[in-house]
């Protein structure tokens, strides 16, 4: 959308184009895969299962081989195995490796040393157990992530909704969540608009300090136009007779 | 008389209670009539079928539904409060405030669902509304993903699942192509045809003739300025030039350039 090198703008035709891409889009979810010919309700149940058993897993090597099929059913749903490592991996060294790195070391994790090297005179100490703790950690999180991307992407999400009102989730939670997901994307519109629209106007490069100027002032905008959003949709449920009650 | 549904006596509104929206408005509406409020953008058009579908309430002045006040405590009552919803159905001016579900289905059956509506008849309906407004394809997907015609005829349809006797309408028609335009105004006509009552916002001066048998001009000081037969309203060019609805359009003809007023009513002929 935005090909110049300013930061800003190229930040929100990132975070835009991912939303777009990533959490609205149906593309893989209406593709006849394996987990797509699946009832969302019996995958749900699956997804639970293997996420819960996860977390009791003290084998890394157990992780893998879930890693592993979970990479197959993405082949077996015809998803994009390069989308799909893109999709699981962006988020997860920041989450988990930086969690991660202190436990490699001695400080924190005592044993037997594998590495050692100085830096400013202060020796550090990777250990075994710190390095098999801290891969242990990274692969839970890698495989339970892959396992819960995949199941968003191969269901729609009102399927994935309903689902919830299948479990007793309490309605006003669904509904609510429903509206987010709705009105979200609606806001991404906007704020794309609007960024084609100063782009139209002001041209390919603009100072920096204008440049934050004009977010900031967008961010106001978008502020007051999604209370008044609020209202709207509040007097559209109105009409319809709600009452207050999902 | 005992058919008036609405009666407006001097209604007065405004938003925040510093920008007036309504100064004064004094309107009756009968079983049966169709309706159409036309004015300029911010001449409270919206603000008045708002209050007319017991959203927000005059600040001055009174306003009746079924020779009931319509206040807030008036809405506190559960009984009259579904029995008003089941009565007035409101199409807003931005569907995309009206579609606020998951699917399309489920914004169509939201209303049903929340004034439990009879099963059988409100799926009766459905089926007659998706096969009318051609959404059938629409109906799994998500409102997100349809284009403004597609939103519009949802939205409308989300309305007349229930099948009120009153059909309110802000701009139903405003950027839809012609023939989906055309669908629209078939489908009011033949709703007031079967006894409904409609009333229609809209700048289209095209389809004021279509949609009323009785039509109210609304100034930028937020008025009624005048009203009467569309034919009539019409044809007072001054009024509705006063009134930012139709323009003065220059363009040349061989070497001379002719200037008019533009109506938008139907292509002009020269001779």
């Amino acid at each position: 959308m935005f090909k110049n090198n300013n930061f800003i703008e190229r930040s929100i035709a990132g975070v835009l184009s991912f939303l777009k891409e990533s959490v609205f889009s149906d593309e893989y979810a209406l593709k006849k895969g394996f987990l797509q010919s699946i009832d969302p309700k019996i995958k749900v149940v699956l997804f639970l299962l293997v996420l819960i058993a996860m977390l009791f897993i003290r084998h890394s090597i157990i992780l893998l081989y879930f890693y592993i099929s979970c990479l197959t059913f993405a082949w077996l749903s015809k998803i994009s195995i390069k989308f799909f490592l893109k999709r699981t991996w962006v988020f997860i060294p920041l989450f988990s490796l930086f969690i991660a790195v202190p436990a490699l070391f001695s400080v924190f994790t005592p044993g037997d040393a594998i590495v050692t090297f100085k830096i400013a005179k202060a020796s550090f100490i990777i250990t075994s157990q710190g390095l098999s703790g801290a891969i242990l950690f990274v692969m839970r999180v890698v495989t339970s992530v892959s396992f819960a991307v995949l199941l968003s992407i191969t269901t729609r999400h009102f399927e994935l909704l309903r689902t919830l009102r299948v479990f007793k989730i309490p309605q006003v939670f669904v509904m609510t969540l429903g509206m987010c997901y709705r009105y979200i994307f609606l806001f991404v519109e906007i704020v794309e608009n609007t960024y084609i629209a100063i782009k139209s106007r002001v041209g390919a490069k603009i100072h920096y300090k204008k440049g934050q100027h004009i977010v900031a002032w967008n961010i106001a905008h978008l502020w007051a136009r999604s209370c008044q959003f609020n209202e709207d949709v509040y007097k559209a449920m109105l009409s319809r007779g709600y009452k207050g009650e999902p | 008389m005992s058919n008036l549904i609405f009666e407006l006596k001097d209604a007065c509104f405004s938003y925040l209670r510093k920008y007036p929206a309504l100064a004064g408005i004094d309107i009756d509406i009968r079983q049966g009539e169709k309706i159409a409020v036309i004015g300029a953008n911010g001449s409270g058009k919206s603000t008045l079928l708002h209050m007319l579908d017991g959203l927000i309430f005059p600040d001055k002045g009174i306003i009746k539904a079924f020779g009931v006040e319509l206040k807030e405590s008036a809405f506190n009552d559960e009984n009259f409060s579904i029995g008003f919803r089941k009565k007035v159905g409101l199409v807003f001016q931005n569907p995309d405030v009206q579609l606020f579900c998951p699917t399309v289905r489920e914004d169509i059956m939201f209303g049903p669902l929340q004034l439990g509506l009879e099963k059988e008849r409100v799926k009766k309906r459905f089926e007659e509304l998706a096969e009318d407004l051609k959404i059938r394809d629409l109906l799994d997907r998500s409102p997100h993903q349809l284009s403004i015609g597609e939103k519009r005829k949802v939205a409308i349809a989300s309305t007349l699942i229930i099948d009120p006797d009153i059909l309110i309408l802000d701009e139903p028609t405003a950027g839809l192509d012609p023939l989906t335009t055309r669908h629209i105004i078939d489908l009011l006509i033949e709703a007031n045809n079967s006894g409904k009552t409609i009333v229609t916002s809209t700048h289209d001066l095209h389809i004021v003739e279509e949609v009323s048998d009785v039509v109210y001009v609304f100034s930028q000081d937020k008025k009624i300025v005048k009203y009467g037969e569309p034919d009539t309203i019409l044809k007072d060019v001054e009024l509705l030039q006063a009134n930012n609805l139709v323009h003065i359009h220059s363009h040349k003809h061989k070497d001379k350039i002719h200037a008019h007023p533009h109506l938008h009513l139907d292509h002009h002929s020269h001779q």
